[in-house]
């Protein structure tokens, strides 16, 4: 309110506060502790994330997922715990994703939240996934109230906050900037080690022209889906080669897998950076987060520095260790609204698949 | 740009004029407006969405830009709008005929938000005139579709920018509606077609 100092709610803690994170809504298993000191700072004890990598070509299911994140989630947890040098009874709660996310994996890691729920007798906090995101990226960076743009495999969202709520302004009207890219990645042929989307980006770095691609931008809305289309389309022109010219010198009225990739992350970054602006200009915001695994993308940082650049503004971007679905930011996420008096009940702690980032109430902001 | 501010001054459609056109140079200078942004007279646009805040710093400055008197938003609202001699619904009635103005002669805006509506008293008369602003996405368009998504675009900036708006765009309709006479039942319906598009959820990730 203007002219009232805005209190924050979030009160500094009476004791060092921590908690594990467990995190597991696609095919990245992540387990974190977070410590909440008493002077108000959060320090990162441990952050451990093991992927589920599929073969070229191949998308992961969610049975087999599931299945992976099973297998490691004993193993995650205890590097994590002795990363951090911890034991399971110094902790104050655990929080786990509550969605959004895969059904199957987010199951198999809740399971294990409340395993351990009971065997410790710790409190539950489910968390969303979305919020989780956005508070580690404002605790890595120090953003003070930016808008938010959160590009993953599984969501594209421009975020602001307003009044307790993280407010959506634009969003994908279809597939996520994540899915679009890992997709073309597949179609290429391309590793999905360590990630599709970091070899779309190693690739787009050789490429030399720059394709006509259609860009939808619809209102603050995007729509990935038909660029997707289009790019494929492209692999099956005649004048596409996989492997570049020969001899590596340019060739006249060729298009290069490189070519594509490039094209394909110019267009789709730029309609973001543009849906970004928009809700910059709007807001009067001189900041912008990036969060999410695409947001690890370099030259999607330096597209949106050139653009708050322009605007006198600045980026807050965080690497892949926090970018990437990890343990950590469910932990941050779960111990401030801890701080705060909520609790997930045993009997609601059930996962879904729909979650939207505006349903939660961000009680620890003012 | 310049086709679409040559169809302005005919249909009545409240924009700034232009003064000064150097298309070597790529200069464009137009009018200025001695008024206010809507964003800043209604609920919850005012600039106290803007002030730095932390969860470890309680007493930080908000970020007031000297055009909102330093009082709690409501109030200051109410006031600012009350300079104008308007209520909120009366706002609303004129944005929503300015819209139909425009879409009557077939432009679409392309990003209607509040911010880009601005508020200038009328000396003459001692009301307000409504005046959108920031044509830079605009074109023409005589598709259905794309005067939805316009009116589509500034829904969103509402229920995004000013909390409870749902009563105050519905009276932004309202005037739309009778402004566009027999063109509205189409436009609606796209409109009812366009809320229900893509993903009113989050997938995976």
């Amino acid at each position: 309110m203007p002219g009232k100092v805005r209190e924050t709610p979030l009160k500094n803690p009476d004791r060092d506060y921590l908690a594990l994170g467990l995190e597991g809504s696609a095919n990245k298993l992540g387990a974190g502790i977070m410590k909440h000191s008493k002077d108000g700072s959060a320090t990162v004890l441990s952050n451990i994330r093991h992927t589920y990598i599929t073969p070229p070509g191949e998308g992961f299911q969610p049975r087999d997922t599931a299945q992976h994140h099973r297998e490691w989630a004993l193993k995650v947890i205890n590097d994590c715990l002795a990363k951090a040098s911890v034991s399971m009874h110094d902790i104050d709660c655990i929080c786990f994703t509550k969605g959004p996310g895969m059904g199957a994996p987010l199951q198999s890691v809740a399971l294990v939240a409340r395993t351990l729920s009971l065997l410790f007798h710790k409190p539950l906090v489910g968390v969303n996934h979305c919020v989780g995101h956005i508070e580690m990226g404002r605790e890595i960076t120090g953003a003070q109230n930016p808008v938010v743009l959160y590009v993953s495999g599984g969501n594209t969202q421009v975020i602001a906050y307003s009044r307790q709520r993280y407010r959506i302004f634009g969003e994908t009207l279809d597939i996520a900037v994540g899915n679009c890219l890992d997709r073309f990645a597949r179609i290429i042929n391309l590793s999905n080690d360590p990630s599709p989307g970091y070899n779309i980006e190693q690739e787009a770095k050789k490429g030399k022209c720059l394709i006509p691609l259609p860009y939808a931008t619809k209102g603050m809305d995007v729509s990935l889906s038909g660029i997707l289309s289009a790019v494929e389309a492209y692999t099956l022109d005649k004048r596409f080669r996989a492997q570049g010219s020969l001899d590596g010198a340019p060739v006249e009225d060729i298009i290069t897998a490189q070519d594509l990739c490039f094209s394909l992350q110019e267009t789709v970054f730029a309609m973001l950076v543009e849906i970004t602006e928009r809700a910059m200009a709007h807001l009067g915001s001189k900041e912008v987060l990036i969060v999410g695994g695409v947001g690890s993308n370099e030259r999607l940082q330096q597209m949106m520095g050139i653009m708050a650049q322009e605007r006198n503004g600045q980026v807050f971007a965080t690497d892949e260790r926090f970018c990437i679905d990890n343990g950590i930011m469910i932990a941050q996420a779960g111990l401030l609204s801890y701080r705060m008096g909520y609790q997930t009940a045993l009997s609601k702690t059930t996962c879904t698949q729909r979650f939207r980032t505006d349903e939660v109430h961000v009680a620890w902001r003012a | 740009m310049s086709s679409l501010s040559n169809a302005f001054p005919s249909s009545g459609v409240n924009v700034p004029g232009i003064r000064m056109v150097d298309s070597t140079a790529g200069v464009l200078g137009i009018e200025w407006i001695e008024g206010q942004s809507v964003r800043k007279l209604l609920p919850g646009g005012a600039a106290e969405d803007d002030g730095p805040e932390d969860v470890d710093d309680a007493a930080l400055g908000v970020g007031v830009d000297g055009l909102v008197a330093p009082e709690p938003a409501n109030t200051s609202t109410a006031s600012s709008l009350n300079t104008y001699g308007l209520s909120i619904d009366e706002l609303m009635r004129f944005i929503g005929i300015e819209i139909a103005k425009m879409h009557r002669i077939d432009v679409i805006h392309g990003d209607l938000t509040t911010s880009n509506m601005m508020l200038r008293h009328l000396e003459s008369t001692s009301t307000a005139e409504l005046i959108l602003i920031d044509f830079g996405l605009s074109y023409q368009s005589t598709l259905t579709e794309d005067k939805a998504v316009d009116l589509y675009v500034l829904e969103r900036a509402f229920s995004s920018t000013h909390p409870d708006s749902e009563p105050m765009f519905n009276s932004v309709l309202a005037a739309y509606a009778d402004t566009m006479g027999k063109d509205w039942p189409a436009i609606k319906n796209r409109l009812d077609d366009v809320r229900l598009r893509g993903r009113k959820r989050s997938m995976v990730g």
